[in-house]
């Protein structure tokens, strides 16, 4: 672990004590990356304002889940700032998809997740991963994550069906498991 | 696998949903259920946290913007509350101490040298029994003495550590509890390249109180280290840890 992870890592088990420095602390860290995750999400600087105070809140309220939830600070913080910013979008511009409707079987080739959820050090070889993937399900991948897109959406910008967009998206994250086991 | 009770495919859906939901395609509807699932389903909760970690190198695509300077102060004021009722328990005095935010703070921060990679496990008291400056020739019940302080590399989960040699019994007090997924602490004790041997399951949060076994009394002599794992709840299955360890310490007899 890198020890600025270290540090942030501290400060925000801190939060979970209602520790206001440290609160403030976190905030100056890390603030503009989670204001640049609202913002390039929502497209809306006063929704983005919004959302961070939000997301804000949520850390201090929700700090002592950190502790034993293994995974790294920045991505716990982010994970919290695009949960919330993707609510506040499906909120305003509603999608409708359902878990059962093109549900499928797919082979399991997945270990055992709680064997594995504690290894560190996946990380870059998502990078290997995505060079995998066809280029154009990799973009989907990727503008799905990074913008929140909708299955409607994606489908849409890549002039695709929406079942097909299901099928390309599922498979593709069940490549990606596989890979990163390797 | 973990859970014998679910069909293979049911797992392969299970890395299917919970990594569409981190990519974050699901309606409104559908996170909301996801979410709820999270909550109560540990092995799927740890689905999730694994792409959130996997797919965290995405992150990089987002540019970091100065947010406007109003916006701390609000939220500061939105939390001032539970603030408020911290910032008092720091002035409470000593029947309060173990409650208070100061102590914890002062531990929380020994932690900090932990997190440069070494092993911690500091006597911040003598023994009882321990010879002990202008109080050696008074006899009372041996009170329970802070005896160490462990504390997580990863996780930030500290604990300290209480031992009374005349009763054998060992208190363990987390000072921040793991998550709310039901699971157990268990502490173990490892001598030299002995494999490690459980000494009981601690209590989720509050004080952990352990009797430690009278067969296993000597194993808690220097330089033994101390560890404690997150466990399935009621212990590892295996009798060996499984989780991931919170905090580890050698000990330092002195």
């Amino acid at each position: 672990m890198k020890s600025s992870d270290a540090e942030l890592s501290h400060l925000v088990a801190q939060i979970a004590l209602k520790d206001g420095d440290a609160f403030r602390a976190v905030y100056e860290r890390t603030s503009p990356k989670l204001f640049g995750v609202c913002l390039r999400i929502l497209k809306d600087r006063e929704d983005a304002q919004d959302a961070l105070q939000e997301v804000y809140v949520k850390i201090w309220r929700n700090a002592q889940r950190f502790a034993g939830s293994n995974v790294g600070p920045m991505p716990w913080l982010c994970a919290i700032a695009r949960n919330h910013a993707i609510d506040v979008l499906r909120a305003r511009r509603p999608a409708s998809d359902s878990l059962e409707e093109g549900a499928q079987q797919f082979p399991d080739d997945a270990p055992d997740p709680e064997s594995t959820a504690v290894i560190k050090g996946e990380g870059r070889r998502i990078d290997r991963c995505m060079q995998e993937l066809d280029p154009q399900r990799a973009e989907a991948v990727k503008s799905a994550y990074v913008e929140g897109l909708s299955y409607q959406e994606l489908a849409k910008r890549h002039a695709v069906p929406l079942n097909t967009m299901r099928t390309w998206l599922r498979r593709s994250l069940l490549s990606l498991r596989e890979c990163m086991e390797r | 696998m973990s859970n014998p009770d679910q069909s293979e495919g049911d797992r392969a859906r299970d890395e299917v949903l919970a990594g569409e939901y981190v990519l974050g395609v699901l309606s409104a509807e559908s996170r909301a259920r996801v979410e709820a699932r999270i909550r109560r389903d540990r092995p799927f909760a740890a689905i999730v946290a694994r792409w959130e970690e996997n797919l965290s190198p995405l992150n990089d695509e987002y540019e970091a913007i100065a947010p406007p300077d109003f916006i701390l102060p609000m939220v500061e004021r939105r939390v001032l509350a539970t603030r408020r009722r911290a910032l008092a328990s720091r002035t409470s005095t000593f029947a309060g101490l173990w409650g208070s935010l100061a102590f914890w703070r002062t531990l929380a921060l020994a932690s900090i040298f932990l997190f440069a990679g070494t092993m911690f496990f500091t006597f911040v008291a003598p023994l009882p029994g321990a010879p002990d400056a202008g109080r050696s020739g008074q006899r009372q019940p041996a009170p329970l003495r802070p005896l160490a302080e462990l504390a997580g590399q990863n996780n930030a989960v500290s604990l300290i550590a209480r031992y009374s040699a005349g009763d054998g019994i060992l208190r363990l007090t987390p000072v921040a509890t793991a998550g709310d997924q039901p699971h157990s602490l268990e502490l173990w004790v490892i001598d030299g390249n002995d494999k490690a041997v459980s000494l009981g399951i601690l209590p989720q949060s509050g004080e952990g109180e352990l009797a430690v076994p009278q067969a296993l009394r000597p194993k808690l002599k220097d330089g033994v280290t101390l560890a404690v794992s997150l466990e399935p709840y009621g212990g590892s299955p295996s009798g060996a840890p499984t989780g991931p360890v919170l905090a580890l310490g050698k000990a330092q007899m002195p």
